[in-house]
C-alpha cells in the first residue's frame, strides 16, 4: 500500500438538519392534537361491527325501490340534470381554459382576470356553490343544475388549461407568422390538436356529474339524491342501500361507455 | 426590396442574437444564409416580419417600417411574408387542406375562419398552392401521414397560399434527408425564379447553400461577416463564418452528398 | 401547369371527402340536450331569473359580518374541518399503501390483487357524503364521522394512485436486492419503496387538499366541520354572516392549497430554494397559478 497521505478520508455522514427534526416534531403534535379533536376512537373500528343500525340496511325492499315514482323518474331528473349542466359548464369552459392558458391569452389583463376568478370559485367546496344556490334559487332541479355546472367549469377548466399549456406551440407560430388575429391564429392552430381531449374531458365529467347528482339531492338540489335525503330522515336504510345499488349500476354502464368513447378519441 | 438599418437584437435574458446588422436586398433575390447554431439566423429572420422584437435599427420590408408597428402593421406585413420552419410546424390532427388553409387567414374575416367557412376563392387559392408543390393528391390526408418531405412541401404550399412577396425559410432542410432536402430546395430555387418572390434561407452547412445560392450571408455570433456572391467564398471565408478552417472531412462530406444526390438523379 | 419536383404522383385533385357521417354523432347528442332542457323546464323566464336572484342575496352577502361569525366560534370549526381532513388523509394513507402494495401486478399474483383493486374500486365510486351518512347512525354526529367517511373514502383513491404509481417503477433495484440475497419483504422496503415515496406522499398532499374541502362540506350534514355554521346561516338567511364563513373556508383553503403544493414541489424536485425572493415567487405562483 502506498503512503496514507495518498488514502482518502472517510467522509463524515451528513447530519440531518435540525429544521427537519423540528418540523417532524411539530407534525407529530399538531396530529395527535387533531386526532384528539375529531374524537378518534379506536373502538369504533370493532364496535361498528356490532351495531343494531346495520339490520336496518337489510332486507332491501326491492317492490319499493322498482317504482317509477321512488327510482325512475328521479334518475331521469338526474341524468337530465347531468346533461344541462354538463353541457353549460364545459361551453364556458372553453373559452375560459384558452384565456387562462400562458400559450393562447390574447392579453395579460385576460390571462390575470381569468386566473384569479378561477382560482377563487376552485377554492369554494363544491357543494356550498349547491347550498348557496339552492337558498338563492330554491330547491329542485333547477338549483342542481347551476352548482353543477359551476363544479362542471372548475374540473374542466382544471383539466383543459393544462392541455392547452402542454400543446405544440408551433403551428401557432406558423398562424401568426401568417398575418392571422390571435383568435383565428389560436382556433386553426391550436385548437384542433386539444379538441379531442376536450371531448374526452366532458365525457369524464358527465360521468362525475351523475355521480354528484345523488350527493346534491342531500342538500336539497334534486334528482336521486332528493329522495335518498327523504329516506334518511325516515331512517329507511334498506331503501336507500336499494336506490344505490340501482345507481351505481347505471353509473357503472355509463362509464364503461365512456371509457370506451374516450380512448377512440386520444 | 428589404432594408436593414443597424438592426440589433437583445432578447429579454442578456442575449445578444444580433448585434448591428446592415442588410440590403432586392426584389426577387434568392439569398442564402449561413452559420452556426446560435450565430443569429433565425433572429435575422424573426425581425423581419416582427415575430421577434428588435432592440434597435430600422428594418422597411415593401416600404413599410416593421421595427416597433403596431399589431394591424405587423399583420400586414405578414401576410405577405411567408415562412417556412424547420420542424414544418403543422397542425398534425388534421387535413393538409387546413393547414395550408391556414395560410390564407390574413385574407378572411375572423369570424369565417373561425368557424371554418372558408370562401371558395381562398379555398382555390389553397388548392393552387397545393398543385404547384405536386401535392395536391394528398388534399385531405391527414398531416401525421405525411413523410418528412411531403410535410416540409405542405408547409411551403401553406406560405405560397399568402400570394406573398417575401418567403423566410428557417432551416427548411434540416430535418430531412440529403435526397429530399435537395427537392426542397430544388422547390424553393423554382418558386423563386418562376414567381419572381423574394427568397431568404437559412442553412447550416456551406455545401447546400453553394448548390442553390446565388447570394451569401454569412453570420457569427449576431455578427455580419460575410454578404456577397456565393462563388467567391473562400476558406477566409469559412473560417470566419464557422471559427476555423474547412478540413479534409468537411470536403469529404461535401463530396459525398454531391454524389448521393447524383447518384440518385434530382 | 409544370409542378415541382418529386416521385409522388398525379396532380389530379381528390373528390371532397363526405360530411354527413359527422350528423350521425352529432344527432344523439342534440336529441340529448333538447331532452334535458325541457325536462328540467329551461324556460327562458327561468334563465332570466335565475341569475337575478343570485344577484339579490349577493348583495346581501356584502359587507360579510366577520365579527359575528367570529363569535359564533366559526374559526375553531374551520379548524374541526382541517382536522378532520388531515386525520382522514393520514388513515386513508397509511390503510392504502400496504394495500396498494398487494393490489400491483409486479408484486402480488393475481388472485390477491385483483379483489383488492375491485375494494379500490368499490370504494372510491361511494362519495364520502354517503359513507359519513351510512357512519353518523353508527358513530354518532360529529367529527368522527366526518373523519371516518374521508379516511375510507381515500382509501380508495390513494389506494388506486399508490398501485399504478408502484406498477410504473423501474425493476432495476428489485432485481439488485434479489440478487444480494434479499426476501421479498426487503426488496418491497429498499427497492420499490424508495422509488415510489416520493409520489406517493405527492398524491397525499394533494388528496389532503380535496379532502379539506370535502370535509368542509360534511358539516352540511352534522359530520363535522364549518358546513354546519354555513347551513345555520343560510337557513336563518343571514347572508352577511354566511359569506363571512364563506370567505374564511376560502381563505383557509387557498392557504392551505399553496403550502401543500409548495411542498409537493419540493417533495418531487428535492430542490431548495434558499433564495428568499425567489421563494415568495414561488409562493405566489403557488397561489394563483399565473406564471410570469
Amino acid at each position: 500500500m502506498n503512503d496514507s497521505t495518498k488514502t482518502s478520508k472517510r467522509p463524515v455522514k451528513p447530519k440531518p438538519r435540525a429544521r427537519s427534526f423540528l418540523i417532524a416534531l411539530v407534525l407529530l403534535v399538531l396530529t395527535f392534537w387533531a386526532a384528539f379533536k375529531v374524537s378518534f376512537d379506536l373502538s369504533t373500528f370493532w364496535e361498528v361491527w356490532s351495531n343494531p343500525i346495520w339490520s336496518k340496511f337489510w332486507p332491501i325492499p326491492w317492490d319499493w325501490v322498482f317504482t317509477k315514482e321512488n327510482t325512475f323518474d328521479p334518475l331521469i331528473e338526474t341524468l337530465q340534470i347531468a346533461v344541462a349542466s354538463t353541457l353549460l359548464g364545459c361551453l364556458v369552459a372553453l373559452p375560459v381554459s384558452f384565456a387562462m392558458s400562458s400559450l393562447t391569452t390574447p392579453n395579460k389583463v385576460v390571462y390575470f382576470i381569468s386566473k384569479t376568478i378561477m382560482n377563487l370559485v376552485r377554492a369554494v367546496p363544491d357543494l356550498f356553490w349547491a347550498k348557496l344556490l339552492v337558498t338563492a334559487i330554491g330547491i329542485g332541479a333547477f338549483a342542481g343544475a347551476w352548482s353543477l355546472s359551476i363544479f362542471s367549469l372548475a374540473v374542466m377548466v382544471k383539466l383543459f388549461s393544462e392541455t392547452v399549456d402542454a400543446a405544440d406551440p408551433r403551428p401557432l407560430e406558423a398562424a401568426r407568422s401568417s398575418g392571422a388575429r390571435h383568435l383565428p391564429a389560436v382556433k386553426t392552430g391550436v385548437f384542433p390538436t386539444v379538441f379531442p381531449s376536450y371531448v374526452a374531458y366532458s365525457l369524464y365529467i358527465f360521468e362525475l356529474n351523475i355521480r354528484a347528482s345523488v350527493v346534491l339531492g342531500l342538500v336539497g338540489a334534486g334528482g336521486v339524491g332528493r329522495v335518498i335525503e327523504t329516506q334518511r330522515q325516515f331512517f329507511r336504510f334498506d331503501r336507500i342501500l336499494g336506490l344505490l345499488i340501482i345507481i351505481f349500476g347505471i353509473v357503472w354502464v355509463i362509464e364503461q361507455i365512456s371509457v370506451s368513447l374516450r380512448k377512440r378519441l386520444v | 426590396m428589404i432594408k436593414i438599418e443597424r438592426v440589433s437584437v437583445t432578447y429579454p435574458g442578456g442575449v445578444e442574437a444580433l448585434k448591428n446588422v446592415d442588410i440590403e436586398i432586392e426584389d426577387g433575390e434568392f439569398v442564402v444564409i449561413v452559420g452556426l447554431s446560435g450565430a443569429g439566423k433565425s433572429t435575422l429572420l424573426r425581425v423581419l416580419n416582427g415575430l421577434v422584437p428588435a432592440t434597435s435599427g430600422s428594418i422597411i420590408v415593401d416600404g413599410t417600417e416593421v421595427v416597433n408597428a403596431n399589431s394591424q402593421t405587423l399583420r400586414q406585413v405578414r401576410s405577405k411574408t411567408g415562412m417556412i420552419f424547420q420542424t414544418f410546424n403543422l397542425v398534425n390532427r388534421t387535413t393538409v387542406l387546413n393547414n395550408v388553409l391556414m395560410g390564407r387567414l390574413a385574407n378572411v374575416p375572423s369570424w369565417r375562419s373561425t368557424l371554418g367557412l372558408w370562401p371558395a376563392e381562398d379555398r382555390e387559392a389553397a388548392m393552387l398552392a397545393l398543385e404547384r408543390v405536386g401535392i395536391v393528391d394528398k388534399t385531405y390526408v391527414r398531416a401525421s401521414n405525411l413523410s418528412g418531405g411531403q410535410q416540409q412541401r405542405v408547409g411551403i404550399a401553406r406560405a405560397l397560399a399568402q400570394e406573398p412577396s417575401l418567403m423566410l425559410a428557417d432551416e427548411p432542410v434540416a430535418a430531412l434527408d440529403p435526397v429530399t432536402s435537395r427537392q426542397v430546395m430544388g422547390d424553393l430555387q423554382k418558386i423563386n425564379r418562376e414567381l419572381g418572390i423574394t427568397t431568404l434561407v437559412n442553412l447550416h452547412f456551406l455545401d447546400l447553400a453553394k448548390e442553390y445560392g446565388k447570394r451569401l450571408i454569412g453570420l457569427r455570433d449576431g455578427v455580419l461577416v460575410y454578404d456577397g456572391d456565393i462563388n467567391k467564398v473562400t476558406d477566409e471565408t469559412f473560417r470566419e463564418i464557422y471559427g476555423r478552417a474547412i478540413t479534409s472531412e468537411d470536403l469529404h462530406a461535401m463530396n459525398e452528398e454531391q454524389q448521393q444526390s447524383v447518384g440518385n438523379g434530382k | 401547369m409544370e409542378t415541382l419536383s418529386d416521385t409522388s404522383t398525379s396532380s389530379q385533385r381528390p373528390p371532397a371527402p363526405k360530411t354527413f357521417h359527422r350528423w350521425f354523432i352529432a344527432l344523439p347528442f342534440l336529441v340529448a340536450i333538447i331532452w334535458s332542457v325541457t325536462g328540467l323546464n329551461i324556460t327562458l323566464s327561468r334563465l332570466i331569473d335565475a341569475p337575478g336572484d343570485a344577484w339579490a342575496i349577493l348583495r346581501q352577502m356584502i359587507p360579510p359580518a366577520f365579527g359575528e361569525v367570529y363569535k359564533r366560534g366559526a374559526v375553531g370549526k374551520i379548524f374541526e374541518s382541517v382536522y378532520i381532513a388531515w386525520i382522514g388523509t393520514i388513515i386513508g394513507a397509511f390503510a392504502s399503501l400496504p394495500l396498494a402494495f398487494l393490489a400491483a401486478h409486479n408484486v402480488a399474483p393475481i388472485w390477491i390483487r385483483s379483489p383488492i383493486r375491485q375494494l379500490f374500486n368499490a370504494i372510491r365510486a361511494v362519495p364520502e357524503l354517503i359513507l359519513a351518512v351510512i357512519l353518523i347512525p353508527v358513530t354518532g354526529l360529529g367529527a368522527w364521522a366526518g373523519t371516518l367517511a374521508i379516511g375510507i373514502h381515500s382509501i380508495g383513491t390513494l389506494g388506486k394512485w399508490a398501485c399504478e404509481s408502484i406498477e410504473d417503477i423501474d425493476e432495476g433495484p428489485i432485481e439488485a436486492t434479489k440478487a444480494c440475497g434479499g426476501k421479498w419483504v426487503t426488496g418491497m422496503r429498499w427497492g420499490v419503496l424508495p422509488q415510489v415515496m416520493p409520489v406517493i406522499s405527492s398524491y397525499w398532499l394533494f388528496r389532503f387538499e380535496i379532502n379539506v374541502r370535502a370535509s368542509a362540506v360534511l358539516g352540511m350534514i352534522g359530520a363535522g366541520g364549518v358546513g354546519s355554521e354555513l347551513v345555520s346561516q343560510l337557513s336563518f338567511r343571514n347572508f352577511p354572516a354566511a359569506s363571512a364563513v364563506l370567505l374564511m373556508t376560502m381563505a383557509v383553503v387557498l392557504t392551505i392549497d399553496t403550502i401543500s403544493a409548495a411542498v409537493r414541489r419540493r417533495i418531487i424536485k428535492g430542490a431548495v430554494n434558499t433564495d428568499e425572493e425567489s421563494r415568495t415567487l414561488e409562493a405566489i405562483t403557488d397561489l394563483t397559478g399565473i406564471r410570469s
